[in-house]
């Protein structure tokens, strides 16, 4: 017994020799997935940002980062991570959608938001509208969207992040505009809904149903859709108006903590979202035409971005929760709008 | 009179002069309308495209959440649209032949049989709850091999609980549907078969090194728990395994894999505790402890293991130790010993068509079709084993005349994979005795250890 205690003794001693000898011999470059479930219309910057950061930690650490996208209205987005997809970060539309995420699968803290600067949104956004060029409709401002004979394109609030920001823009318009009256601001909103032919899922389709299909008059669009589709369109087909008062858009960005670690990437997803406040990573949001956070990207590219008026969420509406509570719920004011429009 | 008929004429005049002015302006304003109401209705076309477009994805996006089902080499599996909840069916037939030859006039013992017939029912629950349903119908008896639930909390860390292979024999832990031979070495004579516990075990350092440690019911060497061993003792089983080289960039030594296990117990009954007998290559007894013999007390093994894969070529060893408390009561008197057994073998292969060899089986690159000049692949392997009882076994344990205080074991053997479901093998195994072998012996073992056991062996696969 002793002889092979012995021997067991040094055997388990050569394994551990062998196993520590490999762990901390040179190992070949790893390579990483990270899956990013964004909203609709961020193909464009997180395409750019992607690349990016993917340069940025291959000369950090070595090793190969592909960052897989899945792009979709905001809600539907959360809604499919609820649902099990995999998600090693999520970059979507507004706070209450990744909300919705940590308090229906765990799979996130509660907290989530103080976690990274300003809220954990690294750019903003606004909302404006597209219209065709020389605005054969007289589009000026929100009172001009409900008109009889215009045809507005806003995507479906029940799905879309962006549509949510819209309806909330018009809404909060229709506040300051007839003295806080809360029914009048319903009838301003229920007047725009009633001028919209068809809602697409998500803010990147109501601008292919726009620009590509050529339907509606005006569309009410994230700011960063409206400057890309002027970009894209080179002939100068559209114009964006700016109107009077709109809203401050803050699309957060958050780890999937269970997902992550499940994954083993836990480290490198950090690094992906707290790389978006670096100054590469602010600048690549500013060409993207997101309103960046830091001070010195956003004064270098101050003249891409029309100034105006904007309120924020909290101080109109009492924040995401109360927001979707009243508004988009089951039963709430836009489905009531909708009934009341059939 | 003149003045009238001036104010006529300029009258005329002025008549014929606007008129087509006026046609025109019309004509203009019926322009305009038609081309206003023409958009309007090029519009109503648009939107009722866009909708008919975002209907489709609707349909589209509807159709991905329905179930999938796939039919194939991998057997039948459905799967729900958000993949949380699979189900596979496959399955394992085996046909063998044994043909024995110059076995001293043994009957019985050339033969077909259906050596496993198992339908295997696999599948997950809620994403991360697996589980494994196997019953065997070949043989005399049907019989539950595997029973478990698998909870992956992480890959480093999941939680078995059931009815199936303890983490200790290398050659037993590999796959029934892949191992080289027909059947397993005497190495795994001295390792446990399948047993009731909990098992904790997971891969770390990005599947560098692989851990089990789990709690069984206790099972006799190379023998299978029934569904229900009542014994007031347990015995704890841990293995750990590395792939050292497995994430390196050194192809040659990223097949090399080792590991150690081992197992603890307390036993005080035969039926769970002492093995009837081991068994040659043939599925012959060869040797047999005498009556009243019981295991009482502890039971240990240990077994250092490892394998190398580098393409067509693959290697496998193990040695085993067995340590066993037993008991015999001979009227008043009772003798006690620890009997330690030792086995171990060394096996190998190679892929003749250039297929990579590995521990989880061979699938071939061409699949039989003769038509294409398609022959599937071929291996060749051998084997070589050794099984030493402790010597203190004889001859109060055993009987030293019909039982073989080792024996040894050789085999070589061509393997073809049609495709990746079946495979026809074909083996001969020849197995020497020390000892045992009494010439009056008409039962196993002693007929059997009369002369060296050699064996033919076919064997047709199907496994999906």
């Amino acid at each position: 017994m002793k002889t092979y205690l012995k021997l067991s003794f040094v055997l388990a001693g050569t394994l551990v020799a062998v196993l520590t000898g490999s762990l901390v011999a040179p190992a070949q470059a790893k390579d990483i997935k990270l899956l990013n479930v964004s909203y609709d219309p961020t193909r464009e910057l997180y395409r750019d940002y992607n690349a990016a950061f993917a340069k940025y930690w291959k000369e950090k650490t070595g090793d190969n980062v592909v960052v897989q996208q899945v792009h979709n209205g905001s809600g539907k987005s959360a809604r499919a991570v609820i649902d099990g997809l995999q998600a090693d970060v999520v970059t979507l539309a507004l706070a209450y959608d990744i909300d919705a995420i940590a308090e229906k699968s765990k799979l996130l803290p509660a907290e989530w938001q103080k976690r990274l600067p300003n809220n954990s949104t690294p750019y903003t956004s606004t909302i404006v509208f597209l219209v065709r060029k020389g605005n054969p409709k007289g589009i000026k401002d929100w009172d001009d969207l409900v008109k009889p004979g215009v045809s507005v394109i806003t995507p479906n609030p029940k799905t879309s992040g962006g549509a949510r920001w819209n309806y909330l823009a018009a809404w909060g318009y229709a506040l300051k505009k007839k003295g806080n009256d809360e029914a009048k601001a319903k009838e301003f909103v229920a007047a725009i809904f009633k001028n919209v032919p068809v809602l697409d899922t998500g803010a990147r389709g109501a601008t292919t149903t726009f620009v590509q299909r050529g339907i509606g008059d005006v569309l009410v669009a994230w700011e960063n859709e409206a400057l890309l589709s002027l970009r894209e369109s080179g002939q100068g087909e559209f114009e964006i108006v700016v109107p009077s008062i709109s809203i401050l858009a803050e699309p957060p960005v958050a780890l999937v903590d269970k997902v992550a670690l499940k994954h083993g990437t836990e480290a490198v997803a950090k690094a992906y979202l707290e790389y978006l406040y670096s100054p590469e990573g602010q600048e690549i949001a500013a060409k993207d035409f997101y309103r960046p956070r830091l001070e010195a990207v956003a004064q270098k590219y101050a003249d891409k971005f029309p100034k105006l008026t904007l309120f924020t969420v909290d101080a109109l509406f009492g924040g995401w929760t109360q927001a979707q509570k009243t508004h988009f719920s089951e039963g709430g004011t836009f489905d009531q709008i909708q009934k009341a429009n059939r | 009179m003149k003045l009238k008929q001036t104010l006529l004429l300029a009258g005329i005049v002025s008549g014929l002069a606007f008129a087509p002015a006026a046609k025109a302006d019309d004509t203009t304003e019926v322009i305009k309308a038609l081309r206003q109401q023409i958009d309007a209705l090029d519009q109503k076309v648009r939107v009722l495209e866009r909708k008919r477009e975002l209907d489709r994805d609707v349909s589209t996006e509807a159709a991905n959440t329905v179930p999938r089902i796939t039919i194939g080499n991998n057997g039948l599996n459905i799967t729900s649209g958000d993949t949380n909840f699979a189900f596979s069916l496959h399955g394992l037939l085996q046909t063998d032949s044994r043909s024995f030859f110059k076995d001293g006039g043994i009957s019985g013992n050339d033969s077909f049989l259906l050596r496993r017939a198992r339908p295997i029912f696999q599948g997950t629950v809620y994403r991360d709850f697996d589980f494994l349903f196997v019953p065997d119908f070949g043989g005399s008896t049907v019989q539950i091999f595997d029973a478990y639930l698998n909870y992956r909390y992480q890959p480093w860390l999941q939680l078995r609980a059931g009815k199936f292979k303890p983490p200790v024999g290398l050659e037993q832990l590999q796959s029934d549907a892949v191992a080289s031979l027909n059947e397993r070495s005497l190495a795994t004579a001295l390792t446990p078969g399948r047993d009731i516990g909990f098992q904790l075990w997971g891969d770390v350092a990005d599947g560098r090194l692989s851990y089990a440690v789990g709690i069984f019911n206790g099972v006799a060497d190379g023998r299978n728990s029934s569904n229900a061993d009542f014994e007031d003792h347990h015995e704890f089983a841990g293995r750990l395994f590395a792939q050292p080289f497995k994430k390196t960039s050194l192809a040659f030594l990223q097949g090399l894999g080792c590991g150690v296990a081992g197992s603890w117990g307390n036993v005080s009954s035969n039926s769970t505790g002492l093995s009837n007998g081991f068994l040659t290559d043939g599925q012959q007894t060869f040797f047999a402890y005498t009556n009243n013999v019981v295991a009482l007390g502890n039971h240990w093994r240990w077994s250092p293991q490892a394998y190398y894969y580098y393409g067509p070529f693959g290697l496998l060893g193990e040695y085993v130790i067995s340590d066993q408390r037993v008991q015999r009561s001979v009227g008043a008197k009772s003798f006690t010993a620890d009997l330690q057994n030792t086995a171990w073998q060394i096996s190998g292969g190679w892929v003749l068509t250039g297929e990579d060899a590995s521990y989880a089986g061979i699938t071939p690159k061409h699949p039989f079709d003769p038509s294409s000049g398609q022959w599937g692949a071929f291996q060749l392997v051998g084997r070589f084993a050794e099984l030493d009882l402790d010597k203190a076994t004889f001859p109060t344990f055993a009987n030293p005349g019909v039982s073989a205080q080792a024996a040894q074991s050789w085999s070589v053997g061509l393997n073809w994979y049609l495709n990746k479901n079946i495979r026809i093998n074909t083996s001969y195994s020849r197995t020497d005795f020390t000892g045992g072998g009494a010439s009056k012996a008409t039962t196993a073992p002693g007929i059997v250890t009369r002369q060296p056991e050699q064996v033919l062996f076919t064997r047709l696969q199907l496994a999906f």
